[in-house]
C-alpha cells in the first residue's frame, strides 16, 4: 500500500509528499477499509452458515428476505439496534458494559497483519504471528468480565468454561505453530506466506521447484498434522461446535452471554464471527499459503514492488485482486468445514475436551514438533551442523527422505496415540452396567 | 453380525464396514453430512430416499391437501337453486363438543310455525376445535368439513361466522372432496328434494343466492307467463308436458290445484281423491282430475271469483314452482274459456 500510495502522490501527481505523510495516508486508508471489512465479514458468515447449515440438515435456510436471503443478516443488525438494553440490577454495571468491547476489540487488531494479497499485509511484523495468537487471547479476558459481572449462575460457569477452554487450546495450537515456524525460522506472516511458493514441494526447501504458489505448508507430512491439530484448537477457540461449551445453549443457555441484550449481545456476537473468520484466515495463511496461488507471483513481479519500483501500478491491483480471491476462496472454504463439523458432531463435554486438548493433541503436537527438527535437519542443515552425510542426496533426494521420515513418524504417533487415547476413553458394556447398577465390575 | 435362535432360524444383520479405527468413525460422520449436503440441492420428491431438500416453501408453494383434511365446518347449498341442505334438525348443535354451534331455527312468516331451515346458523372458529363431529353427524350432508385453514385475523369478532359467511355451494365442496362428496351425494340430494317437496316455498336459500334466486325465479315466471297466453287451447297435452322433468313438483301442484278447486267447488258433490303421487301416471291422472274438477266447479257457477287466487298465488319457489305456475294459469285459462262458452 505504502508503495503505491507513493507512487500516486509522488509520481503521478508529483506532490512531493514527505515519507511520514505517505505512511499516514496508507495506514489510513487500510485501517478505514479492514474496520468496514470486519462487520461485513461478520454479516456474511452468518448467512453463509445459516445457508450452508440449513442444506446439510436437509432445509432450505433463510431465503425470504431479498434475493435467496441475502439481506437476512442485515434484518438481524437492525433487530439487534433496536433491542431493549438491559443490565441486569445486581450486576456489575461497568465491567458489564467493558466485556463486550474488550471482547471485541483484539479481534479487530488481529486484522492488523492478516495478508490479503502480495504486498497486502497491514503491517508486517516481525513477530506477526505471536501477536495474532497473543492478541486473540486477550478476549478471554473479556469473556471472563462478562460471566463475572453479569451476576448469574450461568454466565459465570459459561465463562469459567470459556477460560479453561481457552487455556487448554492455545498449547496445542502454539505447538503446532511452532513446528511451522521450526520450518520457516520466521515469525513474520509475510515470510510464512513467502515459504509457501512452489508446487507441491516448496521452493524454499528444493531450489528450483516450479513456483506456482502451491507450496503449501499442508503438503508436507509436518505441515498436515500441524494443521490438523490447529484447525481442531482453532474450533475450540473459536467455540464453535464440537467444542461450544462456553455457551451451550442446551445445557447453561448462553453462557456468558445470558445477560446481554440489544447492541452488547451483538458486540459478542460480531467477535465471535470475526474470531472465526480470523481463525479461518489464519488457517488458510499458515496453511494453505495464503494469497499464493497460480499466478499471483507473476502478476506481482509485474507491478511496483521495492525491488521493481518502475513496475505498472495496474499489474498490482490484479495481482491484489486475484490473491485476495484466493485469500478468501480458502478462508470460506475452511468456515465451510467448520459448519460441516458442526452439523456432523454433537458437542463434547467438558472433561472430554480437556482430555482430548491435553492427553491427545498436545503428545501429539509434541511428536509433530520433533518431526518439524528432522525436516529442518535434512532440508535446510549442511555439515556445519552436523548433516554432511545427507549433501550427497541432493536437495531432492533430502527432501524424499525427510519426507518419508516425518510421515512415518507422524502417521505412527497418530495411529499409537488415537489407540491409547481410544483405550482409555473406551468404557465396556459391562463396566457400564456395573456403573448403573452399582455393582463391582 | 449373526443372530442364532433356537429353531434353527438365523437372521443375518449387516453391519456394514469392519470395524473403525483411528478416527474413521468421525470421517464417516462427516460423510454423511456431506452427502446430505449434496443432496440437498435436489427436490426430495420420492421418500423412500434420506437426503434432499423436502421443504415446500409454503406461501409460494402448496400441498394438495387430503381429502380427508377437516379445519372449519362450513355449510352447503345447491349450486342452481341456492338452496341450503341443512333443515335446522339440531343434531350438530347438540354434538358439537365446546358447543360452538348456534341454530336459529326459521319460522313460517304466515303461521308462525317452525319450518325446517335455519333463520341464522353461527360457528364460532375461534373456539371449534375441529373435531369433525358436526360433519359426522348431520343427517342431510349440510355440514362439511373446509379445507381453508388461513383465517388468522387481528379482529376476534372476524372468527364467528353466520350463515352467509359458512355457506359454501356444493360444487366448492364436490371440488376439495371429490370422493367422499360422490358417495353421500345422491342421499344428500334425495333428502333435499323431500325437503323441498314438502315446503317448497319454505326451504332455507343461502344468503349470498336470495338475490341471485329472485332474479333467476322473476325471469322465470315472466317467460312462463308469456308461454301460457297462446297455450290456452289444448289442457291435457300441457298439463303432461310439464311434468316429466320435475314430476314431484307436478304431482304436488296437482295435488294443491286439486284441493283448491275441491275448496272451490264447496259441496261440488264430486269426490276428488287425493292423488297418492306414486309416479308420473299418478300426477298426470291427479293433473286431470284437477282440471275437471276445475271446470266442473266453473259449470256450476260459482267459479266467476275462482281465477282470481290461481294466478297471482304464483309463489315463484323456483323453476318447479314455476311450472307450478303455469299449470295453475293454463287450467286458469281453460275455466275462464268454459266460462265463456257456458256465457
Ligand atoms: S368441528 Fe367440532 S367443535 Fe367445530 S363446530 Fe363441528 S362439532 Fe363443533
Ligand atoms: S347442519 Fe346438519 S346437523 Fe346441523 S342443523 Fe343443519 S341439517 Fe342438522
Amino acid at each position: 500500500m505504502y508503495d503505491v500510495v507513493d507512487y500516486v502522490l509522488n509520481t503521478t501527481f508529483n506532490l512531493g509528499a514527505a515519507g511520514w505523510v505517505v505512511s499516514l495516508i496508507s495506514y489510513l486508508m487500510i485501517a478505514t477499509v479492514l474496520f468496514l471489512v470486519a462487520p461485513l465479514q461478520m454479516l456474511f458468515l452468518t448467512y453463509y452458515e445459516r445457508r450452508l447449515i440449513a442444506r446439510m440438515q436437509d432445509r432450505v435456510g433463510p431465503n425470504r428476505v431479498g434475493p435467496e436471503g441475502m439481506f437476512q443478516p442485515v434484518a438481524d443488525a437492525v433487530k439487534m439496534f433496536t433491542k431493549e438494553d438491559i443490565i441486569p440490577a445486581a450486576a456489575d454495571k461497568w465491567v458489564h458494559l467493558l466485556a463486550p468491547l474488550v471482547v471485541v476489540a483484539p479481534t479487530m487488531f488481529m486484522f492488523a497483519v492478516l495478508p490479503w494479497g502480495p504486498g497486502m499485509t497491514p503491517i508486517d511484523m516481525h513477530i506477526g504471528l505471536l501477536f495474532f495468537f497473543a492478541v486473540s487471547s486477550i478476549s478471554a479476558v473479556g469473556l471472563m468480565m462478562a460471566g463475572w459481572a453479569s451476576y448469574n449462575k450461568f454466565s459465570l460457569l459459561g465463562a469459567m468454561r470459556a477460560v479453561a477452554q481457552m487455556v487448554s487450546y492455545e498449547i496445542p495450537a502454539m505447538l503446532s505453530l511452532l513446528a511451522i515456524v521450526m520450518i520457516t525460522g520466521s515469525l513474520s506472516i509475510v515470510d510464512i506466506v513467502q515459504w509457501q511458493g512452489g508446487l507441491f514441494i516448496s521452493s524454499s526447501d528444493v531450489a528450483g521447484v516450479p513456483n506456482w504458489g502451491l507450496g503449501w505448508f499442508v503438503f508436507n507430512p509436518v505441515g498436515f498434522l500441524a494443521f490438523a491439530a490447529f484447525f481442531i484448537a482453532a474450533l475450540a477457540e473459536g467455540e464453535r461446535t464440537p467444542f461450544d461449551i462456553p455457551e451451550a445453549d442446551s445445557e447453561i443457555v448462553a453462557g456468558y452471554m445470558t445477560e446481554y441484550s440489544g447492541m452488547k449481545f451483538g458486540l459478542f456476537f460480531l467477535a465471535q464471527y470475526v474470531l472465526n473468520f480470523l481463525l479461518c484466515a489464519i488457517t488458510a495463511v499458515i496453511f494453505f499459503g495464503a494469497w499464493q496461488g497460480p499466478g499471483v507471483n507473476e502478476l506481482y513481479a509485474l507491478g511496483i514492488t521495492p525491488d521493481n519500483p518502475d513496475g505498472n501500478g495496474w499489474f498490482n491491483v490484479l495481482a491484489g485482486v486475484l490473491g485476495a480471491f484466493y485469500f478468501l476462496f480458502k478462508t470460506y472454504a475452511f468456515f465451510f468445514v467448520m459448519v460441516w463439523i458442526r452439523g456432523a458432531f454433537p458437542r463434547l463435554r467438558v472433561d472430554q475436551l480437556m482430555d482430548f486438548g491435553w492427553k491427545y493433541l498436545i503428545p501429539l503436537t509434541l511428536v509433530n514438533v520433533f518431526s518439524a527438527a528432522i525436516w529442518v535437519g535434512f532440508n535446510n542443515w549442511g555439515a556445519n551442523e552436523g548433516f554432511g552425510f545427507a549433501e550427497p542426496l541432493g536437495d531432492l533426494g533430502r527432501w524424499a527422505v525427510a519426507f518419508v521420515l516425518t510421515l512415518a513418524i507422524n502417521i505412527a504417533a497418530y495411529i499409537v496415540m488415537t489407540r491409547i487415547y481410544g483405550e482409555t476413553r473406551r468404557v465396556t458394556f459391562d463396566e457400564q452396567l456395573a456403573d448403573t447398577a452399582g455393582l463391582p465390575s | 453380525m449373526t443372530i442364532q435362535f433356537e429353531r434353527g432360524k438365523v437372521v443375518v444383520i449387516d453391519r456394514g464396514a469392519r470395524k473403525l479405527r483411528v478416527g474413521q468413525g468421525m470421517l464417516k460422520g462427516m460423510a454423511v453430512v456431506w452427502h446430505h449436503w449434496l443432496k440437498s440441492f435436489q427436490k426430495l420428491d420420492n421418500f423412500s430416499k434420506t437426503a434432499g431438500v423436502f421443504t415446500v416453501e409454503y406461501p409460494d408453494e402448496r400441498i394438495k391437501l387430503p381429502e380427508a383434511y377437516r379445519n372449519m365446518p362450513i355449510l352447503l347449498y345447491d349450486d342452481e337453486t341456492g338452496q341450503e341442505l341443512c333443515t335446522a334438525c339440531f343434531q350438530c348443535q347438540r354434538v358439537c363438543p365446546p358447543q360452538v354451534i348456534h341454530i336459529n331455527q326459521a319460522r313460517n312468516p304466515e303461521t308462525g310455525k317452525a319450518i325446517p331451515a335455519a333463520a341464522e346458523f353461527i360457528i364460532e372458529y375461534d373456539a371449534c376445535m375441529s373435531c369433525g363431529f358436526c360433519a359426522e353427524v348431520c343427517p342431510f350432508d349440510s355440514i362439511k368439513m373446509d379445507h381453508e385453514f388461513e383465517l388468522s385475523t387481528e379482529d376476534h369478532a372476524e372468527l364467528t361466522m353466520n350463515k352467509a359467511q359458512l355457506s359454501r355451494p356444493v360444487s366448492y365442496y364436490e371440488r376439495i372432496a371429490p370422493t367422499f362428496w360422490a358417495e353421500v351425494k345422491a342421499s344428500a340430494y334425495k333428502k333435499l328434494q323431500n325437503s323441498v317437496k314438502r315446503r317448497v316455498d319454505l326451504i332455507g336459500i343461502a344468503p349470498q343466492m336470495v338475490e341471485k334466486v329472485k332474479a333467476m325465479r322473476a325471469a322465470a315466471a315472466e317467460s312462463e307467463a308469456t308461454e301460457a297466453a297462446p297455450s290456452s287451447a289444448p289442457t291435457k297435452p300441457s298439463a303432461a308436458e310439464t311434468s316429466p322433468a320435475t314430476d314431484k313438483a307436478a304431482k304436488l301442484a296437482a295435488i294443491r290445484a286439486a284441493n283448491a278447486a275441491k275448496q272451490d267447488a264447496g259441496n261440488g258433490g264430486t269426490s276428488t281423491p287425493e292423488a297418492p303421487a306414486g309416479d308420473d301416471k299418478a300426477a298426470k291422472l291427479a293433473a286431470i282430475r284437477a282440471a275437471n274438477a276445475a271446470k266442473k266447479a266453473a259449470e256450476s257457477g260459482e267459479g266467476s271469483a275462482s281465477v282470481a287466487p290461481a294466478a297471482p298465488e304464483a309463489p315463484a319457489g323456483d323453476d318447479k314452482a314455476a311450472r307450478l305456475a303455469a299449470i295453475r294459469a293454463a287450467n286458469a285459462a281453460k275455466k275462464a274459456k268454459d266460462e265463456q262458452e257456458n256465457s
